[in-house]
Parts: C-alpha cells; sequence; structure tokens
C-alpha cells in the first residue's frame, strides 16, 4: 500500500548539479507529538486567554499551532510554523466585530442581516485566498517557505460563479413541474446536479493545487476531472447506506415512544427526549457521510497533486477515520472538552502516518522561490476558521 | 560543541553541524570540517522554548540552523521570549495543567454569569428608543399574519381588558411606553409576551382562560416586568454575545463545527431567560401589592396557564432546560409575596385562597 512508485522511469533533472540516484521511495510524514505534553500546553494557554479576556489567545494560537506543525516530521526535518501573534489578534478583533454586527442585525431587521450574509458571500473567495495565502506564507520546511499565488480572479470563479450553475437544475424542475412532469423534473435535477457537483469540486481542487508552490516549484495538478464523478456516486451510496438503517431505526423508536404515551403526540411542542433521540441518530448519518466524502477528497487532492520529481501518496482509509472521529467526539464530549488535546494528537498521528512524499531525490533539490514574500493579513483566515468553511487542507 | 542540522535559507539541503559559542560569536562547522560558519550571537533570533519542539536559531541572511529542543545551552539567549519563557515554564508542570483546568472552569462561569450579562446590559443601556422600536415593529410584522391573526374577542370583553390594563399601568411608575394587543393565536395557544417596543401581546385562549381580571393583571404585572427592565433587548444583546464568545471559543479550542457549539449557546440562553422571567415575577409581584391587588393572582393565572397547556406537565424535571422557572416554584414564590401582602395589611384570617391554590398540585 505504501511502495507506490512514479510510473514513469524517466529522470529529468531539474538542478544544475544532478543529485545522486535515490531509490524511489515513498518518505512519511511522522508525528512525534504526544497527548500528555499537547494537554499541558493547551490547558495553560487557554486558561491564559480565558483571564486576559482573549487578548493572549493570539499567543496561545501561535504555541499550539507551533507543537502540531512542529511534531510533524518529513524526513526528520519538523515543519515550522511562523505566523506573528500580532496579526492573528487584529484579524481575531475585526471577525469578532463583524460577527456581533450581524448577529445584531438579525435582530433589528432580517433585510439588513441578509444584506450582512450576502455581503459575507460576496466577500468568501477573497477570504479563501487569503486563508490559504495566510496559511501557506507561515508554513515552512527547512527554511523555505510554501507560497499561495493570489489568484482572486480563479477563487470568484470556483468558488462563487460555478455554484449558479447549481440553479440550472432548479430552474428545469419548475419548468418541468409547472409543464406537468414533477417527477422527470426531479430525475433530470438530480442528474444535472451530479453531473455538474463533482465537476465544481474537482476544479476547485485543481486551483487549490496549481496556485500552491514551494522551493522554487510549483504544485500541479496531474489527475482527471473525471475521478470526482466517482468519489460522489459513491457518496451518494454511502449515504444511503447510512440513512436506510437510521430511518428504520428512528421509525421503530418513534413507535415504540408513542406506543407507551398515553397523551397524542403533539409535532408543535415535541418532547426533549424525542429531540434528543433524532440528534442521537442523525449525528452518526451525517458524521458516516461526511467522513467518507472528507476521506476521499483528501485523498484526491494529494494523490493529484505533483511537486517537481515528487508525487504524494494520501492513504487514508474510511472505517479507521470514522472510528477516529467518532471516539473523539465521544470522548470530548464525555469530557466537557477536556480531551480535545488527546483527539487532536491522535487524528494529527493517524493522516500523518498516512500522507507520503515519493520520488527519486532526497528532497534536498528545493531552493528559495523568486516570489515577493510580503506579510499576510491575519482576517481571512479568522473568518474562515470561525465560519467553519472546509478548505480541505 | 552541539549538534544541529544548518539550513542555507536557500535550498532544502540540510546541512549536519557541530554548533559552539565562542563570547559573542556562534560557529559552526561540518563533521569533517570541511565548512564553517560564525555569525555574532545578537544578529541570530531565536524561536520561543515549547516542549519538545526543537529551536530554530533565526540568522540574518534567511538561513537557521535547529538545534534539539534539550540541547540549546540556556545562557545563550536569556533575555529573548520572556514572557513565553513564563508561559513554558508553567506548561511542563501537571500542577499548572491543573490550575489551568480549575481557572478555565471559574473563568468560564464568571465570564456566563457576570461578565457577560454586565457588558451586555451596559451595551443596552446605551442603546437608542429607537433601535427597540424598530426591534419590535419587526418581530411583530413577522408574526401577524401568519402566527398571530386577528382577534375573535367581543368589542364589550376588548374594552373592558384595555381598561383594566390601562388604570393598573397608570398605577406602576418607570414603565416606559406600553400597549396591549389581542390577537388570535392557535399556534402558541394561552400565552402571552412582551415586545421591545412596549407591545404586550395577548392571545385570545389565554384571555379566555383567566378567570378573573386579577389573575389576567397578573399576567400583565409579569409582561410589564419584562418592558421594565428592558428583557428583551437585554437578552438580544445577552444572545448575541454568547454567540460571539462561543464561536470564538469554539473556532480555537475545537473545530468540531456548529452543532457542538450550539447546545452550549442554548443552555447558556436559557439560563438568561429564567433569570429574566424571576426578575419579571418579582417585578409583578411588587406592582400587584403596591396596588392592592394580593399577589395570589399569580398563582391563579399559573393555574389557568397550566390547565391551558396540559402537555406542559411532562416537562418538569428539565429545570435547566426550561426557559420558565418550574411552575411549583413560580407558584411557592407567588404564595410567599402573598403572605408577605397579606402581613402588611394587616389583615388576618384570610390565609385560606391562597395556601388552597398551592397545595392543589
Amino acid at each position: 500500500m505504501h511502495d507506490e512508485t512514479m510510473a514513469s522511469g524517466v529522470y529529468l533533472p531539474e538542478m544544475d548539479a544532478a543529485p545522486a540516484r535515490y531509490a524511489s521511495r515513498a518518505r512519511h510524514l511522522e508525528f512525534a507529538g504526544n497527548a500528555k505534553d499537547y494537554f499541558r500546553i493547551w490547558i495553560v494557554n487557554v486558561a491564559l486567554s480565558l483571564v486576559t479576556l482573549g487578548i493572549y489567545s493570539a499567543w496561545a494560537t501561535v504555541r499550539t499551532r507551533r507543537y502540531m506543525y512542529s511534531s510533524t516530521t518529513l524526513a526528520d526535518t519538523p515543519f515550522e510554523y511562523l505566523a506573528r501573534p500580532l496579526p492573528i489578534l487584529k484579524g481575531r478583533l475585526l471577525t469578532a466585530f463583524i460577527f456581533a454586527l450581524y448577529a445584531l442585525a438579525g435582530h433589528i431587521s432580517k433585510p439588513l442581516q441578509l444584506g450582512a450574509a450576502l455581503l459575507v458571500g460576496a466577500f468568501m473567495p477573497w477570504m479563501i485566498v487569503k486563508s490559504l495565502m495566510f496559511r501557506a506564507r507561515y508554513s515552512s520546511w527547512r527554511g523555505l517557505r510554501f507560497y499561495f499565488t493570489n489568484d482572486y480572479g480563479g477563487a470568484y470563479q470556483w468558488y462563487l460563479l460555478v455554484y449558479l450553475l447549481l440553479g440550472i437544475p432548479m430552474i428545469l424542475v419548475v419548468v418541468l413541474a409547472a409543464g406537468g412532469h414533477p417527477t422527470m423534473g426531479l430525475l433530470i435535477a438530480f442528474a444535472a446536479f451530479t453531473g455538474i457537483y463533482p465537476w465544481i469540486k474537482g476544479n476547485q481542487q485543481q486551483w487549490m493545487i496549481e496556485h500552491h508552490h514551494f522551493g522554487g516549484k510549483s504544485f500541479r495538478f496531474k489527475g482527471n476531472i473525471g475521478n470526482y464523478y466517482g468519489v460522489y456516486l459513491k457518496a451518494v451510496a454511502v449515504s444511503l447506506a447510512w440513512f436506510v438503517p437510521t430511518a428504520l431505526l428512528l421509525g421503530l423508536i418513534i413507535a415504540g415512544i408513542a406506543k407507551g404515551h398515553a397523551q397524542p403526540f403533539n409535532p408543535k411542542t415535541p418532547p426533549l427526549t424525542f429531540v434528543a433521540i433524532v440528534y442521537a441518530c442523525m449525528a452518526p448519518t451525517y458524521l458516516g457521510v461526511w467522513t467518507y466524502a472528507q476521506v476521499r477528497m483528501t485523498n484526491m487532492l494529494y494523490n493529484q497533486a505533483r511537486l517537481g520529481l515528487y508525487s504524494f501518496s494520501s492513504t487514508l482509509a474510511y472505517w479507521p477515520m470514522l472510528g477516529l472521529y467518532l471516539t473523539n467526539a465521544l470522548a470530548i464530549v464525555c469530557s466537557i472538552g477536556l480531551a480535545i488535546p488527546w483527539a487532536r494528537i491522535r487524528l494529527a498521528r493517524y493522516r500523518a502516518a498516512h500522507l507520503a512524499i515519493v520520488g527519486d531525490g532526497d528532497l534536498s533539490d528545493f531552493v528559495r522561490d523568486a516570489f515577493a514574500h510580503g506579510e499576510v493579513g491575519a482576517t481571512g483566515t479568522e473568518m474562515d476558521s470561525l465560519l467553519g468553511i472546509d478548505i480541505g487542507l | 560543541m552541539i549538534p544541529a542540522v544548518y539550513f542555507d535559507g536557500c535550498s532544502s539541503r540540510a546541512t549536519p553541524v557541530s554548533l559552539w559559542r565562542e563570547e559573542g560569536t556562534l560557529r559552526w562547522r561540518t563533521p569533517e570540517r570541511s565548512h564553517e560558519w560564525s555569525a555574532p550571537l545578537d544578529s541570530v533570533e531565536p524561536s520561543a522554548r515549547v516542549a519538545g519542539v526543537p529551536f530554530v536559531l533565526r540568522l540574518a541572511d534567511g538561513g537557521h540552523l535547529q538545534v534539539d529542543h534539550d540541547l540549546l545551552p540556556a545562557d545563550w539567549f536569556p533575555r529573548h521570549h520572556r514572557l513565553e519563557q513564563l508561559v513554558d515554564w508553567l506548561e511542563r508542570r501537571w500542577i499548572a495543567a491543573l490550575v489551568g483546568v480549575v481557572v478555565v472552569v471559574a473563568s468560564l462561569l464568571g465570564l456566563f454569569e457576570y461578565g457577560l450579562p454586565w457588558a451586555a446590559d451596559r451595551i443596552a443601556a446605551h442603546m437608542p428608543q429607537a433601535l427597540e422600536t424598530s426591534m419590535g415593529k419587526q418581530s411583530l410584522a413577522a408574526l401577524e399574519g401568519r402566527i398571530l391573526l386577528p382577534t375573535r374577542l367581543g368589542p364589550d370583553r376588548q374594552s373592558h381588558l384595555q381598561s383594566v390594563f390601562w388604570h393598573f399601568v397608570n398605577g406602576v411608575p418607570g414603565l416606559p411606553a406600553v400597549r396591549l394587543r389581542f390577537y388570535l393565536a392557535p399556534a402558541i395557544g394561552a400565552n402571552a409576551f412582551a415586545l421591545p417596543d412596549g407591545t404586550i401581546v395577548f392571545t385570545d385562549a389565554l384571555a379566555r382562560a383567566v378567570p378573573d381580571d386579577q389573575a389576567f393583571i397578573a399576567v400583565i404585572a409579569h409582561e410589564l416586568g419584562h418592558q421594565a427592565g428592558h428583557h428583551m433587548m437585554r437578552q438580544v444583546l445577552r444572545s448575541s454575545g454568547v454567540f460571539i464568545v462561543a464561536g470564538m471559543l469554539m473556532g480555537d479550542v475545537t473545530s468540531l463545527g456548529g452543532m457542538s457549539a450550539s447546545i452550549p449557546v442554548f443552555l447558556v440562553d436559557s439560563h438568561y431567560t429564567r433569570r429574566f422571567e424571576q426578575d419579571a415575577d418579582d417585578f409583578a409581584f411588587r406592582a400587584l401589592a403596591s396596588q392592592g391587588i394580593d399577589p395570589v393572582a399569580f398563582v391563579h393565572a399559573m393555574q389557568a396557564l397550566e390547565k391551558a397547556h396540559p402537555e406542559l406537565q411532562g416537562a418538569k424535571g428539565l429545570r435547566y432546560i426550561s426557559s420558565h422557572p418550574l411552575d411549583e416554584e413560580r407558584i411557592a414564590r407567588a404564595n410567599a409575596a402573598s403572605r408577605a401582602f397579606r402581613a402588611a395589611q394587616g389583615g388576618s384570617g384570610v390565609a385560606g385562597a391562597g395556601d388552597a391554590g398551592a397545595t392543589q398540585e
């Protein structure tokens, strides 16, 4: 599983001095962090953040991220997190201010909130670019920084405009329903949706890969958009496989409750136990489907990327990841959050162990790139961590 | 001499070196002594200490030296990152971690119990009246026609209740501009609530359920308590604050997403609501007593409400989740207020009605 090699045996030296030839091999990322150290770091920093009313939180973020980055090593060299606390603090304050306005706007006037939501939506691609730039700019390995090109046009194209295409199936449904073929309309809409959505996702990944650079080389996308159809078709199958038993189970439980209760069931004020049961049943289903898409898409992202002579091998597997997510969620809920560091460490360890860089070189053929490494503001990345935008890196 | 790895900042080549210090100069060379470099110590920028993480000594030319965490002598860079040295000292100690847990719990409690309500109330006090008015109009416009339908109460009944209302309101000092509106609202049954612009919404079902004018006034007095305390505005600001704080905490502390964040937000919100309900009750007892109405009228109103909402009786025991304080608790407090009222009136021997109400449960 881990001995994937480059298909092509042709070796084209890109450096003046051709390095010695190494056997093509996979170098795995290693994660050396441990939950004990990380727990102490985490809790002390969270406590300090709270005591300082959030001011210290930027320093806390830098320290905890530095621990995670530096515990991840590739070829015995750790990654580095280089962001400074002050820009993060500024970005965080601005983000809090924007969200305070947004939350208040909802109570004062709905059109105002709608306007604010549209505004945030219009800025989303911009934020995605800023966030990717920030992450890349402040991540480094062996003294060389990553870089993300500020392609705002591409971001607007692939993260905003293409979603307008999804309007086509909706229009089809309406038109065909008006014409007296609602079932036909739904089928065609479903087909159009499955035709468009994987294409969007694939192009997003391609865009993201091709605008990243490291060590004088650009990441390249060596894949096929067609592969994404397979992922999403299987995801549909997985969600059906999860949803049908869940629905049956839920039906049985509700029937059981209805029998036990003498008074008629009032759908307007459902009893709390009922709400809790629905959540308890739906949460694993949601997690099951989400994990599947997440795992497959992460594998796709890395496996279709190339950097210079190197390719990547991401071998995340569905069931172990689902198990990790489930046990992590349970542990965090049961420990009222104290298990968060342990959960993060486990996840980082698994993810690192299943990502490898494959190639002939000895990884010393990267050079400082010619890109201007100006500072990048942190507001974009703070916004997306609050909004929970899933960039998928 | 300590082992280190040298990166020149121009390529990703890793060069193992030996590193040592000569007074104000840092020197390092390859094991076979083919190359040697040096840099003045004060031009070198070391990274802050984090448990288990290698030190990075950044050089002025963009290169860096990587030194294992335990190998860097402490006296090389004593003046750098003083704050983070202290934090690092804490991070190494289990006792500090334990104290950290206590501090986190205590400050979260303090934040949500005192800090956030205090800050939100300060802001609420400075909000212009126009904002409350527009909030109230906004909510009413959203409800009218969907949940709130035109009232079916007869004009006589309406004008009678309105005159009872105004008679009472004129006797209560410290109220903002208020008005009473009746609506037919099958979706919410017997109910009454206050909107931020001073409107009190009273449903037809509740108007029919209250046994007498005094019970009607008891409900009104409770809603006036919300109006006098500007509870709606304060609640809006508080729950927005909880939303923001929780969002920031979750963004940093976990990334489990919205669903897990909404549970604590919901719990804290209902905690605040409960407090406001209690305040409004207290206001009602005082207002009733000041106009010579026995607060036992409140008990009668509560009993009428319970009768109108049989499904609520199953929801007891979920103390923290219910937004209103438990009915029994409210009834007990109303009865206590009633006893105090009667004691203050100097009346004796009229202790029958209220106690009978309390023992009915």
